[in-house]
């Protein structure tokens, strides 16, 4: 049985790689060799949108979902948020280089974008 | 009681400031970071309890001779809800004074652990379906970007994160010399030593003593952690892993020195210069006198 991790990667995946929003449905059928119950795919679908990482819409009576933004927009996301950050934001995260001061933060984020 | 007020008081307000003072401007904390962390940790718990004794004894003062008797009393008044004898003005003023800053300490530590766990649910959750698993050693987590990064998320659900970017930019030892860092951070759990210092930093941002304390405390954690990995990978392994990553990151932009490089220059510096430890009767006897300190206003709060 995979991992909670494992499956939302999973499901990020088949998100990503869609041309168009998807049903749960739809997700399900693309992950068919994992046999998936349709609770489990609903379930890491709300996990991921609570995240922030998925946005549904509705569709007559279905739901739509997809990705609010690519792969990559995320990880720059989480690079900014783990090199930026006043030293004085407490110790949410332990950096190997410590605190980067306001000035490299700005140039940073331009590198990031 | 008012003689161990004013005492308690004076010790507060020398612990704030002179002490403070010294003890970040001190050199022999490069040589035993563990020893000044346990000091600063006292340092601290000290002058709490002594600026919170001050008040606390002088306005209980009329109440009995010692700290115990007059709590005693007070409650024996407030039981037969009479207003105890004595109890005036700048007592109540004392009281009044002392439950603020109580309040206030206890608050905004509250408050900066509440934002501080939350922050990191928020980047963990993130982490975990963004990044994959690093097969080579277990907890750590690889992000795919090409910037060299390395760091960690203190807590009960630690994670390691690793960058693409840092895992081509350095060699195997460089890597171990980077893991075996971000490992003593997690380990011996230096977000809780640093953050009290820094809650209490943001309180009274004005009082000299809490920025010094804020920045040498942040500081003796990178050594501590730098001593770890270096036991363990070596000082060249370490010294190599810092410079590429400082490299890296300051090749990308166009500032040329910041405080950024210069605190990176000071660990290298460290690392090179090799400081000895001091002998164990010196760290025994900053150990004891981390102790002392918090023993001094303790005992004088309970005996008087």
């Amino acid at each position: 049985m995979a991992s909670l991790g494992e499956l939302e990667r999973a499901v990020m995946d088949v998100l990503w790689a869609a041309p168009e929003p998807c049903t749960a449905r739809d997700v399900q059928d693309a992950l068919s060799t994992r046999e998936l119950a349709t609770t489990t795919v609903l379930t890491v679908l709300g996990r991921l949108e609570r995240k922030g990482l998925v946005s549904r819409a509705r569709d007559g009576r279905a739901h739509r979902y997809h990705a609010s933004g690519t792969r990559e927009d995320h990880i720059a996301a989480l690079m900014r948020d783990a090199l930026e950050g006043a030293p004085d934001r407490g110790a949410v995260l332990v950096r190997f280089l410590g605190a980067m001061p306001p000035e490299d933060q700005a140039a940073l984020r331009d590198l990031l974008r | 009681m008012i003689p161990a007020s004013v005492a308690l008081l004076a010790l507060g307000v020398l612990l704030a400031e002179p002490v403070s003072r010294a003890l970040a401007a001190a050199r022999w904390p490069n040589r035993d970071p563990t020893g000044a962390l346990l000091l600063w940790q006292a340092v601290g718990l000290a002058g709490g309890l002594a600026l919170l004794g001050a008040g606390l004894t002088f306005g209980l003062a009329p109440l009995g001779d010692s700290l115990p008797a007059a709590v005693a009393a007070l409650a024996d008044h407030a039981g037969r809800r009479e207003w105890p004898p004595g109890l005036g003005p700048w007592q109540l003023l004392a009281l009044a004074a002392t439950l603020v800053l109580a309040a206030r300490l206890l608050g905004v530590l509250g408050l900066a652990t509440a934002r501080t766990l939350r922050a990191r649910r928020r980047h963990r959750d993130l982490l975990d379906v963004l990044t994959t698993p690093w097969p080579a050693m277990a907890g750590a987590r690889v992000l795919a970007h090409p910037m060299p990064v390395a760091y960690c998320l203190p807590g009960l659900r630690s994670r390691l994160v690793v960058s693409e970017g840092a895992l081509a930019a350095l060699s195997a030892g460089e890597l171990a010399a980077v893991l075996a860092h971000e490992r003593a951070h997690l380990r011996e759990r230096h977000d809780l030593v640093v953050l009290p210092f820094v809650a209490w930093g943001a309180t009274a941002p004005w009082v000299p003593g809490m920025a010094r304390a804020q920045l040498a405390v942040a500081a003796l954690v990178e050594m501590r952690a730098d001593d770890v990995a270096r036991a363990s990978a070596g000082e060249l392994a370490l010294a190599g892993a810092l410079r590429r990553v400082a490299g890296a990151i300051g090749a990308s932009e166009r500032a040329t020195l910041t405080s950024f490089s210069a605190a990176v220059g000071g660990r290298l510096h460290r690392l090179d210069q090799c400081p000895d430890r001091p002998s164990r009767t010196v760290r025994a006897a900053t150990r004891l006198a981390a102790l002392a300190l918090v023993a001094v206003p303790t005992l004088a709060l309970l005996l008087n």
